[in-house]
């Protein structure tokens, strides 16, 4: 299983296409169509690119994607919260998982998983921001923190079977071409 | 008889001042009224006249704050710069301006909107400007009532309406009253207008506390104005 897994890496990295697909991340993330959210939240484009990758591509690469796409968006969010623990964190998790277990195609996992997926970053984010903000923790950035949360949580894992479904179809059939 | 009955009905309206008459008047007339361009010939005046009154208050303004060798902030030192991305909502509240160092624009100007000020550029590339805006958390700002002329900070806390800290423990505030940019501020423009004072909560420790209503709102805005240092 090693050996056909490493060979798989292999040849998904040499697929510029699936490399190239993570620019829409930033892309995504910084047009925020506006007819795509709820409660004035947006999905969590990282999470829907980040999870397809891992899955196929395994626990190290998804650890690298992770940490890349992270430092990405922290560079065009202001300062504050970090994305990038979050996402290394289950960019690892989803690779193994990935390896570990038959290959996860129905859309209710796929949804199940970016939907845990993008609590985890929010929780991350929202604890990284009481910290922060520690002197000026009111009930109201409790309230705001637990709204964006799950919003943002439901919206990733509605739109996830469409999104992720596709790019692990498309990504396995490169992979394996 | 009937001319008893008539000369009644006259003194009626007579005693009613014309009631029946002028609103008879009035219905047949209405397509006669004047329509809705000389309504807005004297809308425009009106507002040309209040525009030039603002530019004759504002270089006295300037005059008097020179004389009182207090911080300026010339018009001049405004540019216009489209916003494109904007994310009002959600973990990060934040603007992104088409502008940038290039264009003079450095961390900490002050970004305005129609209505008031909207935020500070936080960081800056050649072309693009990134701004925090009032309602993102961790956004802090000192403030003036301009009513009362206490001081005050202004927090953001995510949600569209950030919290004002008194730093009296009587602010004598109302709902109502107007949050502006303290008139001797020299790092953001001065007496520039934040929000309304929507609630006070007047049993928060260790000062009260008020719930502010932004005048400018990011959601609705395409291009603003930068306060170049």
């Amino acid at each position: 299983m090693g050996a056909g897994t490493d060979s798989l890496m292999a040849r998904i990295h040499q697929q510029p296409i699936c490399l190239a697909s993570a620019l829409l991340v930033p892309w995504l993330t910084l047009s925020a169509p506006a007819w795509l959210n709820l409660s004035g939240v947006g999905p969590c484009w990282a999470v829907l690119w980040l999870l397809p990758w891992a899955l196929v591509d395994g626990p190290i690469s998804g650890l690298i994607a992770g940490l890349c796409l992270g430092l990405v968006l922290d560079g065009i969010c202001i300062d504050g919260a970090s994305q990038w623990p979050a996402l290394m964190a289950l960019g690892w998790w989803w690779g193994r998982l990935g390896r570990r277990v038959p290959p996860i195609k129905r859309s209710f996992n796929l949804g199940l998983l970016t939907w845990f997926g993008t609590a985890l970053v929010g929780l991350s984010l929202w604890m990284q921001t009481l910290i922060f903000h520690f002197d000026s923790a009111a009930p109201w950035l409790q309230a705001w923190g637990w709204q964006t949360c799950l919003a943002q949580s439901f919206i990733t894992g509605l739109i996830a079977p469409l999104i992720v479904s596709w790019q692990l179809l498309i990504w396995r059939r490169r992979a394996r071409a | 008889m009937p001319w008893l009955l008539l000369v009644g009905a006259l003194g009626l309206v007579r005693w009613s001042k014309g009631s029946g008459f002028a609103d008879a008047y009035a219905l047949l007339s209405r397509p006669f009224w004047p329509g809705a361009a000389q309504r807005e010939w004297i809308q425009a005046s009106s507002d040309l006249e209040q525009q030039a009154k603002l530019l004759l208050l504002e270089q006295d303004n300037q005059r008097l704050r020179g004389l009182l060798a207090l911080g300026q902030s010339p018009r001049s030192g405004r540019i216009s710069a489209a916003v494109i991305s904007r994310t009002p909502q959600g973990w990060w509240q934040q603007l992104m301006l088409g502008k940038g160092q290039l264009h003079g624009i450095g961390p900490g100007d002050a970004v305005m909107g129609p209505g008031g000020l909207l935020g500070r550029i936080q960081s800056v590339t050649p072309t693009t400007a990134l701004v925090q805006l009032l309602t993102a958390p961790g956004s802090r700002l000192g403030v003036w009532i301009p009513r009362t002329n206490r001081h005050g900070l202004l927090l953001g806390m995510g949600t569209s309406r950030p919290q004002l800290e008194f730093l009296d423990k009587d602010p004598n505030a109302f709902p109502g009253d107007l949050v502006s940019i303290s008139p001797a501020s020299t790092l953001m423009p001065a007496n520039l207008p934040i929000g309304v004072i929507q609630s006070v909560d007047n049993r928060a420790v260790p000062a009260p506390l008020a719930a502010v209503q932004l005048i400018a709102t990011p959601e609705a805005i395409d291009w603003v104005q930068v306060q170049i240092r």
